[in-house]
């Protein structure tokens, strides 16, 4: 498979050469350093994946994903990018790219989605998926904090990050037995037994960090 | 008609004065001087000449107004009795205009009797009354007092205007600088951090013993982490989303944040995505962080709600809270320096930030800024 690589960092072309020099199947054609040498590049060279940075300087990440799904429909775009993917991932999708990682995943993550992009597939991370997995669930019906009051919604939170009944008293100047209270029935509506259920569902949602 | 006639000669500093009146560098105020009577005219003329000010004189009210229409008074001499406008009716309209709305009058009044319309005059703005024949020395110092005043207000608007434009100076200057660390650190450090991630996996790759890989999988993972922090950093400095994505996006992320952040839930309506200019983006943003800034910090809300507003004209925002509600005391208080500062931000585009709040029912903040003309 041939692929193009383009990132305005040279430190990280290198890397990912060394990378992909290693896989039989792929093979690196070319190099850019920024969107104006990525549209070059892509008319000199034949290729079937260009692997971007989100973010190199002149065009940004979404006009050349465009630019390039326009004049070349049939290949893949993917992108490697700095950002986090729970801000970026969707709109670089929704330009067509055919995937999109984060320069944290694994070597192997990047060689497994060239490959997968290249045969036409899309590929995002299980991380990316699960979230819009939950965001489908959550579309069905009312996630389970949504039937939370606004106060129940914060000892949740509180509780969820970890603090104690009494810091939780404290910190609203509440009573110690209001927040059992709240904290019961907070329990009751979201159908859990312990504060680890309820940390755990608080992580899975992103409800906190 | 004379127009302006001025009288400059030296100035005979009354006394009680501060001595800043005679640095040389002061420059004349202007006093006008009312009378339909030349003879009185000339009188005042010559009793106030020693002050050294810019003398102007009038002969009837029209004329009086004119003159108050172009000039800004220290004082205004005006005498009541003359005809057409008479001196109450002059002064009412001078009282009208914004410019003039707080020029002191000195009324000048001929005959005991109308001492007794006294309240008039203090109804339609006088400051002062005098009876004629004034005594030169009251007439005198009174006016000087005028003059001070005067001067030290003007002094007052400009070190105001001064300190206004250092501030303004100051908040681009900041996020200028925001801008750049944020890209310097996110970029160069983040791309070398990413190459050096690379680097150990591919040294991980070819080792063999156990202890080495796992050395790597920590130095990975310690990569990982780093990367993570320096990011953190950068977008606290200025979120890249509001370069890349615009208000909006940067608008809803921050609230996700916040809500994350603090457990506050926090409601966002915002409009369809549009282009705005840079500078008003982050104007906005800034202002809408202060405000959930204060709301985590003071507030004890359980709910934030906000709306983002676009039309061709302007950007508006609401945030509404439902917390213990400002107090007017902290509206004006010396500890609220944020608020200043969301106010002066909002200033230097042309908008305004409005606040209010009841106690036990939450506080309302309500900002405007005007868009530039697109292009």
């Amino acid at each position: 498979m041939k692929v193009i690589i383009a990132d305005d960092h040279p430190v990280v072309r290198q890397g990912l050469r060394q990378m992909l020099a290693v896989e039989q199947d792929l093979t690196v054609v070319g190099e850019a350093r920024n969107g104006q040498e990525v549209v070059e590049l892509s008319r000199r060279v034949p290729w079937e994946v260009a692997v971007l940075d989100y973010n190199m300087p002149g065009k940004n990440g979404l006009e050349l994903i465009k630019e390039l799904r326009q004049r070349y429909p049939g290949r893949a775009v993917l992108i490697l990018s700095m950002y986090p993917e729970d801000r970026y991932a969707v709109r670089a999708l929704k330009a067509g790219a055919a995937g999109y990682l984060t320069k944290e995943s694994a070597p192997e993550e990047l060689v497994s989605a060239i490959r997968k992009v290249a045969g036409g597939g899309r590929y995002v991370t299980p991380t990316l998926g699960e979230k819009l997995a939950l965001e489908l669930e959550d579309n069905r019906g009312k996630p389970l904090h949504e039937t939370l009051s606004d106060r129940e919604y914060q000892v949740m939170w509180m509780i969820a990050s970890g603090k104690t009944v009494r810091q939780i008293a404290d910190e609203l100047f509440l009573s110690p037995n209001t927040v059992s209270t709240h904290r019961t029935r907070i329990l009751r509506k979201m159908n859990m037994k312990s504060n680890a259920e309820l940390m755990h569902y608080a992580i899975a949602h992103h409800l906190v960090d | 008609m004379s127009e302006a006639a001025t009288a400059a000669r030296s100035a005979a500093v009354p006394e009680g004065l501060s001595p800043e009146v005679t640095s040389e560098a002061a420059p004349q105020a202007k006093i006008l001087l009312v009378d339909d009577e030349p003879k009185s005219l000339f009188a005042l003329q010559e009793l106030l000449s020693t002050l050294g000010q810019n003398l102007m004189i009038a002969q009837s009210g029209e004329e009086a107004l004119r003159l108050a229409l172009k000039n800004d008074f220290a004082v205004i001499l005006l005498d009541v009795r003359m005809p057409g406008i008479d001196g109450f009716e002059t002064a009412r309209l001078i009282r009208s205009r914004e410019r003039s709305r707080l020029t002191p009058i000195i009324f000048l009044t001929a005959a005991a009797d109308e001492m007794g319309s006294m309240f008039r005059g203090y109804e339609v703005g006088a400051v002062d009354y005098l009876q004629k024949p004034v005594v030169p020395e009251i007439l005198k110092s009174k006016v000087a007092v005028f003059v001070e005043l005067h001067r030290k207000s003007e002094r007052l608007k400009e070190s105001e205007d001064k300190l206004r434009r250092l501030a303004a100076h100051l908040i681009s200057v900041r996020e200028e600088e925001r801008a750049h660390i944020a890209r310097e650190i996110h970029d160069e450090l983040g791309q070398v951090l990413t190459g050096l991630k690379m680097e150990v996996t591919w040294l991980a790759k070819r080792l063999r013993e156990k202890p080495l890989v796992e050395k790597t999988d920590s130095m990975c993972k310690l990569i990982d982490t780093t990367v993570q922090t320096v990011r953190k950093i950068a977008t606290g400095l200025r979120p890249e989303m509001l370069d890349d994505m615009g208000l909006i996006a940067a608008v809803a992320w921050q609230a996700k944040e916040f809500q994350k952040r603090t457990g506050i839930r926090c409601r966002a309506k915002l409009p369809p995505e549009v282009k705005l200019d840079i500078d008003v983006s982050t104007t906005m943003f800034r202002i809408f962080q202060e405000i959930l800034t204060n709301v985590a910090r003071h507030s004890r809300a359980t709910r934030v709600d906000m709306e983002l507003g676009v039309n061709d004209e302007r950007v508006s925002l609401e945030v509404t809270d439902n917390g213990v509600g400002i107090a007017d005391s902290d509206l004006n208080g010396k500890k609220s320096l944020g608020l200043l500062g969301m106010h002066e931000r909002a200033l230097l585009f042309g908008g305004e930030v409005k606040i209010t709040g009841t106690a036990g029912h939450g506080t309302r903040v309500s900002v405007s800024i005007p868009l530039r003309q697109r292009t």
